[in-house]
């Protein structure tokens, strides 16, 4: 078996362009929808991370945004609904020095793939997950989603859902994920710089990516997207840089220490000053401020945080244990190996 | 190609069923597996988890069957060879992924250890419910192989045969325990790695953009592979799919695709289907039997024999394909046949089905829980003698 540890020559690799992964096949999206400026953006970004085009590997489970392994020109997998995390996670914990993506959608990753999800990003494999959120079933033709949000009227809540929604990114860093973003389909630019760090994060990494689905749940983002309230309603979060929105940059967001809670402050009022800000930094290993942005999301009064909400270097579940067989297959040739093989249950019959 | 050494516990050991299913595994090659434990069937993870790494091999525990399941899959399209293990319960759950290493023709094991069911029933004890459920248990139509040791020995002997069978089909292929054989220590006899046949996986020495994944050479039924990194583009997908991988959701696609993995099993059944004969020469019955109901079932044929019945065996090695052919010839000498097993009847109906009337089928049914007592198989015999 050609399993390795991980780490394969650094042959040189040929000069891609995004054609290299594009594979042929007409995509079966609908016009418009959000899907198509993800994979653009995917396409678009590969050449350019250092990896040879065969060590990379889509996997997805079933829903529109799971048909994205078909269109990339790459070892694809469309496996099943909510699996995707499991089967990922057998084919690293076999072939580490693969480069893995699951694509997933809402309900794939949060309803029936609920549990694996956690245990993916808990377990800080390598494996990259871009989640396409349209708060709506979109393959089944729109259903609620466990991001839909409270009161959606859908074809299975016609008087409204009755639910309370997840919060993708504030899931994610509860389950422990070493990498957790946010961008959305219609910022293209956002979307790259944020995919280009995931790419080069290792561990588990989750990007939900806000999706339109022009047919099912159209205009789920305009609060965020229309040119009118973006600057008010989008909190762009830059490591290093205060979090600072809003036109001209005037408000921002401040951690209230009598109140333990963050506020938004607008400068030069009631004596804020860009001091006051939280300067944002993803790379603390308390994952509690960045579980505190992540809560902000569709709060009255407060922007919408895109962005980097955690980064954070932590040995991955493949770095342990292939640290253990390494050591153990050291061992082997040794006389007390035939002793272990022979312990535990076992006895020889002379 | 003859087992790597380096996983091979050559020589004469007491070990259970469980832990031989382990040894059998790590001979022909295994080095991947996931699971969630579940009574009887742990014990041959927990054995993997702690062999594996001293092999260069990997376990998993997930968070549960359905995880396992899929990981095995996963596994299997990065080039390792991979088993998944669990009982009832998990079993139900694994069906899913069953249907799907069916439709992407993939080379995995899994194995059950039966316990009583339905549902979380006995989780100690044994019964043979589950026969069905491994042909039937996953929705659509597909084929698979299933095996049912007697023995510590054939625990070791058929779990590194599936792995050959699953690798020379692109099928999975399971293993059909029950918590007697799985639990029972017996002598086991390991030989010499140089004397394990191990059927590697076939790799595809044909150029990307020549290759199909599933289509395959003329005069076989079988599809080449490729891994993962190897610089193929592929797509495998649980859809229906044309020979390039690629879904195509029409008539023709599905007939095409259905009937060849059918084939695969129906056209070379008789080169996968194992039994073993004895006493068949003059019998006037024949007790067709598996698993640890084989063991029982000598029992109450020396027991009938003392009584004046002439009756012979036929026991199960393969349960899937079914050996259709011998019980229909059988069934043209004997006047009856006689079918223990521990549920409430399964390959019965299978032996029944294909008797079609010409001798009497007598089942011998039991709700699982213990093992038959063999004086009720005994009687059985001279019922179907009389
Ligand atoms: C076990 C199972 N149950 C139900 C379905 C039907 N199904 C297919 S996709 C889907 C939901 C897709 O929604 P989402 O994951 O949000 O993806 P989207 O289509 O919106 O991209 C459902 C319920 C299925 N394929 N498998
Ligand atoms: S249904 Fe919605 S999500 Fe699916 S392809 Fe159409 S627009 Fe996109
Ligand atoms: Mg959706």
């Amino acid at each position: 078996m050609s399993t390795t540890n991980g780490t394969t020559a650094a042959a040189a690799l040929p000069t891609y362009t995004k054609k290299d992964f594009e594979s042929g096949v007409d995509p079966r999206w609908c016009p418009g929808c959000g899907d198509f400026s993800i994979i653009n953006q995917v396409q678009k970004l590969l050449p350019s991370i250092g990896v040879a085009r065969e060590n990379i590997v889509f996997i997805s489970g079933i829903g529109c945004s799971s048909r994205f392994p078909y269109y990339m020109n790459n070892y694809g997998m469309h496996t099943l609904h909510g699996r995707a995390p499991s089967f990922a996670s057998g084919l690293k914990l076999s072939r580490p020095e693969l480069q893995l993506w699951v694509v997933t959608g809402d309900g794939d990753a949060l309803a029936i793939g609920g549990n694996h999800f956690i245990h993916t990003m808990r377990r800080n494999l390598d494996i990259k997950m871009l989640m396409f959120n349209n708060r709506i079933y979109g393959l089944t033709k729109g259903q609620v989603s466990p991001t839909s949000e409270l009161g959606k009227k859908t074809k299975t809540t016609p008087y409204g859902s009755a639910d309370y929604p997840f919060n993708p990114p504030a899931l994610a860093l509860g389950a422990g994920a070493t990498f957790v973003a946010r961008s959305v389909d219609l910022e293209g630019a956002h979307m790259g710089v944020v995919l280009k760090s995931a790419a080069e994060h290792r561990g588990s990494t989750f990007v939900e990516i806000y999706q339109n689905c022009p047919v099912f749940n159209d205009g789920a983002y305009t609060f965020l997207t229309e040119k009118a309230v973006k600057a008010e309603a989008q909190l762009r979060m830059e490591e290093g840089k205060p979090l600072l929105f809003g036109k001209d940059n005037r408000k921002g967001i401040r951690f209230n220490s009598q109140s333990a809670e963050l506020e938004v402050v607008t400068l030069g009022e009631k004596g804020a000053v860009e001091k006051d800000v939280l300067v944002h930094n993803p790379r603390r290993d308390d994952p509690t401020i960045a579980f505190m942005l992540a809560n902000l999301s569709n709060r009255p009064g407060f922007p919408t945080p895109i962005g980097i909400f955690r980064a954070v270097k932590l040995p991955t579940c493949d770095d342990l244990n292939w640290k253990v067989i390494n050591s153990a297959k050291a061992k082997h040739g040794d006389v007390s190996l035939r002793k272990f093989l022979s312990s535990a249950d076992t006895w020889t019959v002379e | 190609m003859n087992a790597d050494p380096i996983g091979v516990l050559t020589g004469s050991h007491y070990l259970d069923g469980d832990h031989s299913c382990s040894e059998g595994a790590i001979a022909a090659g295994c080095r991947f597996s996931a699971g969630y434990p579940i009574t009887p069937s742990t014990e041959v993870v927990e054995r993997l988890a702690s062999r594996f790494p001293r092999v260069g091999g990997r376990f998993q525990q997930f968070e549960d069957e359905l995880a396992a399941s899929i990981a095995v899959l996963g596994a299997v399209w990065g080039g390792a060879k991979a088993v998944t293990v669990t009982s009832g319960p998990g079993f139900s759950l694994m069906m899913e992924h069953i249907g799907l290493a069916a439709i992407t023709e993939c080379p995995v094991v899994y194995i059950n250890v039966q316990r009583g069911g339905p549902s979380t029933g006995l989780p100690t004890q044994p019964a043979q419910g589950d026969m069905m459920q491994a042909r039937f248990g996953s929705h659509g139509d597909y084929r698979l192989i299933a095996l049912c040791p007697n023995s510590p020995q054939e625990c070791f002997d058929l779990t590194l045969r599936a792995f050959n069978l699953a690798e020379e089909y692109r099928v999975p292929v399971v293993v059909m325990l029950d918590e007697v054989v799985g639990h029972m220590t017996e002598k086991v006899v390991i030989p010499p790695a140089d004397q394990i046949e191990v059927t590697p996986r076939r790799y595809t020495s044909k150029k990307p953009g020549d290759f199909k994944l599933f289509e395959a050479a003329e005069g076989s039924l079988v599809p080449e592979m490729v891994k993962a990194g190897d610089g193929y583009r592929v797509h495998v997908t649980g859809l229906t799919h044309d020979e390039r991988g690629y879904p195509a959701m029409n008539v023709v696609a599905q007939d095409k695709m259905v009937k060849r993995q059918f084939a695969k099993i129906v056209e070379n059944a008789d080169k996968i289907i194992t039994f073993e004969e004895k006493n068949l020469l003059g019998a006037e019955a024949v007790v067709v039997s598996f698993g640890i109901t084989s063991r029982i079932a000598e029992k109450g044929m020396q027991l009938a024999r003392e009584k004046g019945a002439k009756v012979g065996s036929f026991r199960l090695i393969t349960a899937w394909p079914f050996p259709e052919k011998q019980i229909i010839e059988l069934s043209k000498k004997v006047k009856a046949f006689v079918v223990p097993e521990l549920n409430m009847g399964q390959m019965s109906l299978e032996v029944e089905r294909l008797a079609a009337g010409r001798c009497r089928t007598i089942p011998v049914l039991h709700a699982g829980g213990t093992v038959h007592n063999p004086e009720v198989i005994a009687e059985a015999i001279l019922e179907a003698v009389r």
